[in-house]
């Protein structure tokens, strides 16, 4: 067994990295690209968003420039509990303090050369001199400071870069060499890198100036980035994780990363949406078991009966509305006060809520009370459309065991009905129960779209659905991923139980 | 026997579970009880600080007083010689709440949004709802007069404005002070600008676009500042002035990242401060996320006229239904309905608007939809025939709007003529969209070359080729797919082939930057009574993706747009923005179809609901006492 589920946990990360690249391709392909959501939002565009700033800074901030695989990559790496590099370092607030990164190459190098080696190693012995020169201030105001520098220089320099890349498109289209533009119209360096360089037009000057203005700034860029690596190698909080290999490989906790549409950590967000799902599941799915399993043996115990069939039908036809009507109806009538009114139309607590007592009393109904009154109708709508498959799996299979030699035999030496009913029968029954047991995990983890959208429920569904919405990926990959995860461990459950459940399932 | 599971087992492990359950419920309960003593600790804190803040300073209505001094004393050594002081009056509300029938005090108002704001973060959150939370919590400079869309002072008492545009004096209200009672100095002005929307650190990206004209930001005195500015705009001025200001005391508790990941951390000078504001970094696991209502409280400590009602909520409920039936039930007191809920109950529910002012109005806010023609040259190569003005012209008469309005938007809204908002003062009362008028449109493409030549029910030019051109529109909506439609019929019955092309809505962008489009059919928002045309209808933003994407190029419109940008003085501005919106007008670069209307229905439990050409002013509102039902005020 042991070695069974060791092979079955290690098949799991071949498993994980095949369904995350999927993902992560697929939103990648999406019309727009990763992110594409960022820069448009709603049915209007307001004329002051300035689109061509922010993309050029967006780029930049999330790497969106470069080729998917290797965007796949860094995402890796951000999850993996093992890191490369120097260690993060945790500042008084909390927040993880990383090193700088790269700055990206300035384009066009055969035009217009990088500065020379000695250039960049000069820049870089003056940021050192300026953090000297800091050395005596407080490690945390200097970080800070050193840190807001070099990401204005970092910025002032991809926004040359972007306007180099302009001023080349437009020298481009002014000689007419539509070619080295790409389908978007706009320039690709690539193919500018083998030409010769031909000076001594207006569209020319714009560009060499361009090209200037980009290696100025990139010097700037580098110096400053020197004076935030020193800082950071000074330690001026302290390191986080294990140290592996000094400065190379230390382990690490896994970072889902920041959302872009919120900016702000996907974990946080699953930690808002989670609870008020499984809230809603975990009162949701034992009401649907409770009443499902039941009828269902029931029903194949009274085969053919009134009961057998009524219960079929109700289930079936339950089963059969759709949830988006189910939820419209039950707002339109149940919870509005010119029908019935019985039931309030969003939200799990009333506003007052946070006053009243645990438990009802003083003169109201009491928080507890008062959530389930809340949640009834958005339960009523999860759970309706459950019952039918249960109950007809667990009706089937105790049909197929009650016709079985055993039950006979069991009859036969007088063993009494409900006895071989609940002993011998259910038992048996049990088995093919357990594979749609597991299934609950991973959507106790889901969340209803449908449901959560017409009850205003901030769970995961609309999370997700959001995410999908603006293309945001680090949320989409961490849900995929979390779910995937939920879903690989339930199979593992199921198979594991089938052992326990039946004798002659064995796995060594 | 054989020792198996029975049923006294299970009774006995369902006890267990109940005792488990109990246990955790109390914890949850005692922890409850505990969140709230350490609330009213808190209140107890504040209201002991605030105790000794009086008896430092007896005297804090002292200052409000010495404002009202006679406008002879006014003080102005603090401006710069020689250039006019603009001095402003009062902070008054637009209307007087107190003068009402029914006039009380507290009382809650609870909006029903659609969605929610993401953060509640001056200058980081940037959708819509959010900046509507912001805007009662936070004050700028300025503020605009709801019913006459002029800037007046908020916290500026004074200002001087350079005749050459490149700077700009501020005096500060002495009475103005944040909702924790610290007066609101030049200093803060200062940083908010220099250390906090420019701060690369902070990611407020899309408010730090907006600001790059702002070349300094310099404290002259404890409550002057002065702008200066690295190009003479118009926008200059509401830049500057029109952005919240917020406290250096309260913000420089935290840090840059806590500032950027924070969902609530949202202090100003308002008329409201916001119920869950973090009170230091240590207090941050408290803050509003969403998720939650939104709840304001009135600041008691409010410099300028109290509001009257003591807490605002803003729920959201996406579900359109849901909506109005959470605002029938009283679970809101404003809703914004769509059109045809709109439409169906004011058709056949007369008993609605006893309870409910139904109101529908065009204000500063609603911006116009429209269909753009591509003027330039595709991507492909291929130029769209709609670089000849006679061929726009007759494109937009060939559209009956009034009929679409009717048919497509049931009824809800105006025909758009121009850019220009209606209610602003930049918009041209002489201009009136172009009528409906199919054999003037005809006449106009025969004009233009394009005929029906041979007979086939098409129109040709001399070459042969076809008229036909593509349509661009967004998927996803019954209004985008009815628009569709009826925009192919229309041209059909001119001999015009029209092939929809739906995309999806988030490739609109890369459509646009690269132009590869023939029609397409889009909305531009509207926030302020006034905005740079510039990005759109310049002949310079064609170029580098600018927001010219139909790529028309007119050196009259240029020379306005020019000339208003650089025009200070804001009466002279707009009678250019007028001519302005004459030569779009003529030349019809877009088509424009529709201005929406804003549409609320506000619960009759409240009094002084004013629909201003600036919106609505919840700061106004009063619940009403004393069963007395309010009047529809306008």
């Amino acid at each position: 067994m042991g070695t069974y589920i060791a092979r079955r946990l290690l098949l799991m990360i071949p498993t994980l990295l095949g369904i995350t690249l999927l993902v992560f391709s697929l939103v990648a392909l999406a019309p727009g690209g990763i992110g594409a959501g960022l820069q448009v939002s709603g049915g209007q565009m307001s004329d002051t968003s300035r689109v061509m700033q922010m993309q050029a800074y967006l780029e930049d901030r999330y790497g969106l420039n470069d080729p998917v695989i290797v965007q796949y990559g860094r995402w890796l790496a951000q999850i993996s509990p093992l890191k490369f590099g120097p260690r993060f370092q945790r500042s008084p607030s909390g927040a993880w303090v990383r090193p700088p990164r790269d700055l990206p190459e300035p384009p066009l190098q055969g035009w217009f050369p990088a500065a020379s080696q000695e250039a960049v190693a000069n820049a870089g012995t003056a940021g050192l001199a300026a953090f000297d020169a800091m050395k005596a201030q407080d490690a945390n105001d200097r970080h800070r400071a050193l840190q807001r520098d070099s990401e204005a220089s970092r910025r002032a320099y991809v926004g040359t870069v972007r306007a180099t890349r302009e001023a080349l498109a437009d020298w481009a289209r002014a000689n007419d060499r539509k070619d080295l533009l790409d389908a978007k119209g706009a320039a690709d360096p690539a193919r500018f890198e083998g030409m010769q360089a031909v000076p001594g037009s207006p569209s020319w000057d714009a560009l060499a100036k361009a090209a200037e203005a980009m290696h100025v700034a990139r010097l700037q860029a580098i110096e400053r980035a020197a004076a935030e690596r020193a800082s950071f190698d000074a330690q001026p909080y302290p390191s986080i994780g294990l140290p592996l290999i000094p400065g190379t490989m230390w382990l690490g906790p896994p970072d889902l990363g920041v959302a872009f549409s919120r900016n702000r950590p996907v974990a946080d967000l699953i930690a808002e949406a989670l609870p008020v799902t499984l809230l809603l599941n975990l009162i949701a799915f034992p009401i649907i078991y409770l009443i499902a399993i039941p009828t269902g043996v029931l029903a194949a115990m009274k085969r053919g009966s009134w009961f057998d069939s009524a219960s079929g039908a109700i289930f079936l036809m339950l089963w059969s509305v759709p949830t988006v009507l189910a939820g419209v109806l039950l707002i339109g009538f149940v919870a509005n006060k010119q029908y019935l009114g019985l039931f309030p139309v969003s939200g799990l607590h009333d506003t007052q809520a946070e006053n009243w007592t645990f438990l009802p009393g003083a003169g109201t109904r009491g928080w507890l009370m008062d959530m389930v009154w809340h949640v009834a109708l958005p339960v009523t709508c999860l759970v309706y459309g459950g019952f039918a498959v249960l109950s007809k799996q667990c009706r089937a299979a105790m049909l197929d065991n009650l016709s079985a030699d055993y039950v006979r035999t069991a009859k036969a030496k007088g063993v009494p009905r409900m006895e071989v009913v609940i002993r011998h029968v259910f038992r048996n029954s049990l088995l093919p129960l357990i594979t749609m047991f597991v299934g609950i995990f991973p959507a106790m983890l889901g969340g209803s779209v449908i449901v959560e959208r017409i009850f205003s429920v901030p769970g995961m569904g609309t999370l997700i659905l959001q995410a999908i919405d603006l293309r945001d990926r680090e949320i989409i990959l961490a849900n995929t991923f979390m779910i995937a995860c939920v879903n690989l461990l339930a199979l593992l459950l199921a198979d594991i139980l089938y052992a326990v459940a039946d004798p002659r399932v064995s796995y060594e | 026997m054989r020792n198996g599971f029975g049923f006294k087992d299970l009774v006995m492990l369902a006890l267990l579970l109940a005792v488990a359950v109990s246990v955790w419920l109390s914890m949850v309960q005692r922890d409850r009880q505990w969140e709230l003593l350490q609330r009213v600790d808190a209140r107890m804190a504040e209201l002991e600080q605030r105790m000794q803040q009086l008896r430092v300073a007896p005297v804090l209505a002292a200052p409000a007083a010495s404002a009202k001094a006679a406008p002879a004393a006014r003080d102005e050594s603090w401006a710069r010689p020689g250039v006019k002081v603009e001095w402003q009056s009062e902070v008054a509300l637009a209307s007087d709440p107190a003068a009402q029938p029914g006039f009380a005090e507290g009382g809650e108002f609870t909006e029903i949004f659609e969605a929610q704001p993401a953060k509640l973060v001056p200058y980081i959150s940037t959708d819509v709802y959010g900046t509507r939370v912001i805007e009662s919590v936070c004050e700028g400079l300025i503020s605009l007069d709801p019913k006459t869309l002029k800037m007046h002072g908020q916290l500026a008492g004074a200002w001087q404005v350079d005749p050459d545009g490149l700077w700009l004096r501020v005096q500060l209200r002495p009475e103005a002070c944040f909702s924790d009672g610290s007066p609101v100095t030049a200093e803060d002005v200062r940083w908010t600008f220099k250390d906090f929307v420019l701060n690369p650190l902070i990611e407020a990206e899309r408010s730090r676009s907006l600001m790059d004209n702002i070349t300094d930001v310099k404290v002259i005195g404890e409550r002057t500042v002065e702008f200066t500015f690295s190009k003479a705009l118009f926008t200059n001025t509401l830049n500057a002035m029109g952005n919240p200001i917020l406290s250096k005391r309260f913000y420089t508790q935290f840090e840059p990242s806590q500032i950027n990941q924070a969902t609530g951390v949202l202090f100003g000078s308002g008329p409201y401060a916001l119920a869950r504001c973090p009170k230091g970094p240590g207090d941050l696991a408290g803050q509003w996320t969403p998720g939650n209502d939104v709840v304001l409280v009135r600041n008691d400590r409010y410099w300028g006229p109290k509001s009257p009602l003591a807490s605002r909520r803003f729920k959201s409920i996406k579900d359109d239904l849901a909506r109005l039936v959470a605002f029938r039930n009283g679970e809101g007191s404003m809703v914004l309905p769509t059109s045809p809920q709109f439409n169906k109950i004011a058709k056949e529910e007369p008993d609605f608007a006893k309870r409910a002012f139904m109101m529908k109005w065009i204000n500063m806010r609603c911006g116009y939809s429209f269909i753009a023609w591509q003027c330039g040259p595709r991507p492909n190569g291929k130029t769209p025939p709609f670089g000849d003005m006679r061929v726009r012209r007759a494109m937009t008469m060939l559209l009956d709007r009034e009929r679409m309005i009717r048919d497509i938007w049931d009824g809800i809204g105006i025909v758009s003529k121009g850019p220009m908002n209606p209610e602003s003062p930049g918009s041209n009362p002489a201009v009136k969209p172009l009528p409906f008028d199919p054999d003037g449109a005809k006449s106009l493409l025969a004009e233009a070359g394009w005929k029906d030549r041979d007979g086939d029910g098409t129109i040709e030019n001399e070459k042969g080729e076809k008229f036909r051109f593509e349509y661009t529109y967004a998927t996803g909506g019954e209004i985008s797919e009815k628009l569709a439609r009826f925009v192919k019929d229309s041209y059909a019955k001119a001999g015009i082939e029209v092939f929809t092309r739906p995309v999806d809505w988030s490739r609109y962008q890369d459509l646009l930057k690269t132009r590869d489009f023939d029609a397409i059919t889009m909305g531009w928002s509207a926030n302020s009574p006034e905005s740079d045309p510039r990005q759109i209808f310049h002949s310079d933003s064609v170029k580098e993706g600018g927001d010219n994407f139909i790529q028309w190029k007119s050196a009259k419109v240029d020379d306005l747009i020019e000339q208003g940008r650089r025009t200070m003085d804001e009466a002279t501005r707009m009678l250019v923005w007028q001519q302005f919106e004459a030569a779009i007008a003529e030349e019809q670069p877009y088509t424009f179809v529709r201005v929406a209307p804003w549409l609320r229905f506000v619960s009759r439990d409240f009094g002084n609901v004013i629909t201003y050409r600036s919106g609505l002013q919840p700061e106004e509102f009063f619940r009403v006492g004393g069963g007395v039902v309010p009047t529809p005020a306008n």
